[in-house]
């Protein structure tokens, strides 16, 4: 064999693209995506059930769109994208130290804080894809009747782009947590199931330390007396715009906390 | 020749554990073993000299460049972990060619790169298997692969024999040595002494976090001048030459072999030993099989500095 010196190699950007390309591929046949797949694929399975008990029971029941935002949303923004992000986000840094599989990156030419972006990148991808299939035929599904509707498709959109929000901010806080706590799924159990769903019902400002309270501000406004008010309870909605950019400064914030604890925490791995 | 590693001071404390303590080498191309028991501070040393650890204090420079925070000295170290641990639900194949790609190689370099690597190590036939089915000695052989396949100039190889048959072992001694005649640069560690025998004659001792020697093993034994030296001499006439050997001060003791054509003497000076035995040859004109000495190897010295 004979040395060529690849270009580009102290490229950031490159080094990021070529981390993101291993773990895309690696993460897209793990066994963890199977079943991930298979738990995004809990509302359509929902959908179907409401969908048939619709058409079997010849009752005319409740318009699609209505259990889309009621039930679906549901599923989608208080568990799945949660739950989801939990176990990619942490397994970013997580999975490489308790695999022992660091050595194999941090000896490559390759940034430590290129490894967690690409891994979080590709992992991202990953997320967005399985929610995003589950979520469009779970529309589809619930709204059979109604398919040649153009309205629909732009609150599909809507919905659509609040998970995949969700998922961004999401995944870098865990991915965050992954590389500063040992057990970082259990913290990050707590955050999601405790801080996420009990602080985005206060009042006041207080609401706004909760990253549910940013996506909740895009959803459409209830219908007054609607159930859709599960969701909006007491929501005090920030500007579309504003919570853009707090979700955007949020993923920014966690994301390179987690470049620097990656990239200046030893990690001992243990026998 | 120039030293390719150069470590200086460089300790490390895990809390209050101490990991290593003030060890400063030069290294210089060419095969280095690293040895010492379990524990002994070896792995540590080998992290720190590839900058997965942070030293506690010290300096570590390998061609010449600093180790941390430096990605790019990477394209030209190859480095075999000691844990056996894979992504398990990859292939070999796809193994090899992801870690090869972070390296920067092109697709089609990757693919040549990988196929070479995997011929080398023999596991080509194995390479669309699930590394979780492979065997202890083919992971080994697959670690040993993605630390070779970028063609580096500084390898180095953290407990690389472990879990192979003699077979492999013979096979990847003789591959470890085919880079010391290319002009590489190896660290190996092992803490199996017939092991770095077999790979070379320069050797750093370590032993709870502290280097007791370096060098060639004869140089680390000449060092021990008071540890007595066993020399083993098979002739014609042991009881003659005991009688005259005995008369010399560094001659400390003579036990007689079964056979009764041999004879073991502990010296306490290996130079005058010699040169004393030379001359009553010559003088006698005794007819001499062999001389030996069997405790001139890693085991010996290894023992003796550790205290055993």
């Amino acid at each position: 064999m004979t040395a060529s010196p690849p270009a580009g190699i102290r490229s950031f950007p490159s080094s990021v693209g070529r981390v993101f390309s291993v773990f895309f591929q690696q993460g897209r046949r793990a066994r963890r995506t199977r079943f991930f797949w298979l738990f995004s694929f809990l509302p359509v399975a929902v959908s179907l059930v409401i969908k048939f008990n619709q058409i079997f029971s010849e009752r005319p029941g409740r318009e699609g769109v209505y259990l889309f935002s009621n039930l679906i949303m549901l599923f989608y923004l208080q568990m799945i994208i949660l739950i989801t992000a939990l176990f990619f986000g942490t397994s970013v840094c997580l999975e490489e130290i308790e695999g022992k599989t660091l050595p194999y990156l941090l000896t490559r030419p390759v940034a430590k804080a290129a490894v967690v972006v690409g891994k979080y990148a590709a992992y991202t991808v990953i997320m967005i894809g399985m929610v995003s299939v589950g979520l469009v035929l779970s529309f589809l599904f619930l709204n059979l009747n109604h398919l040649s509707d153009p309205s629909l498709y732009g609150l599909l959109g809507r919905y659509l782009g609040v998970l995949i929000l969700g998922l961004i901010a999401y995944g870098a806080f865990f991915t965050f947590l992954g590389s500063a706590f040992k057990r970082a799924i259990f913290i990050g159990l707590l955050f999601s199931f405790g801080w996420e769903n009990v602080i985005q019902y206060f009042p006041g400002s207080s609401q706004r330390l909760a990253i549910a309270h940013y996506l909740k501000s895009f959803l459409p406004t209830a219908a007054p007396g609607g159930r859709f008010s599960f969701l909006t309870f007491r929501l005090e909605p920030t500007a579309p715009r504003l919570a853009l950019l707090v979700l955007f400064g949020l993923t920014a914030v966690f994301l390179t906390l987690a470049c620097v604890l990656f990239s200046k925490k030893e990690y001992v791995l243990e026998d | 020749m120039t030293p390719v590693i150069v470590t200086c001071g460089l300790s490390k404390w895990y809390g209050n554990v101490l990991g290593l303590s003030d060890v400063s080498l030069e290294i210089e191309p060419g095969i280095t073993g690293l040895l010492g028991p379990n524990g002994a501070g070896k792995s540590t040393l080998l992290k720190l000299i590839t900058g997965q650890l942070r030293p506690s204090l010290g300096t570590v420079r390998i061609l010449n460049q600093n180790v941390r925070n430096n990605p790019s000295l990477f394209h030209r170290i190859g480095f075999c972990p000691e844990h056996d641990s894979f992504y398990e639900e990859m292939t070999g194949w796809i193994f090899l060619t992801s870690l090869l790609s972070l390296q920067g190689f092109s697709a089609q370099e990757v693919r040549a790169r990988a196929e070479e690597a995997l011929g080398i190590v023999e596991l080509w036939a194995d390479k669309d298997r699930l590394i979780r089915a492979y065997s202890r000695g083919m992971r080994q052989r697959l670690k040993v692969a993605q630390a070779i396949a970028h063609d580096p100039e500084v390898i180095i190889l953290d407990e690389p024999l472990s879990g192979l048959d003699p077979l492999g072992k013979r096979k990847l001694i003789r591959l470890i040595k085919t880079y010391r005649e290319e002009g590489k640069t190896v660290l190996v560690s092992s803490h199996v002494l017939p092991e770095i025998e077999a790979l070379t004659k320069t050797i750093i001792l370590i032993h709870q976090g502290k280097v007791f020697a370096q060098g060639d093993i004869h140089s680390i034994r000449d060092l021990i001048e008071t540890h007595p030296h066993m020399v083993s001499i098979r002739c014609a006439e042991p009881r003659g030459l005991a009688v005259q050997l005995l008369e010399k001060e560094c001659v400390l003791k003579v036990h007689f072999g079964p056979d009764g054509r041999s004879l073991l003497v502990e010296t306490n000076n290996r130079d005058q030993f010699f040169t004393t035995l030379l001359a009553r040859i010559v003088q006698s004109r005794m007819e001499v099989d062999e001389i030996t000495s069997p405790d001139d190897n890693l085991q010996a010295v290894f023992d003796y500095l550790v205290g055993k």
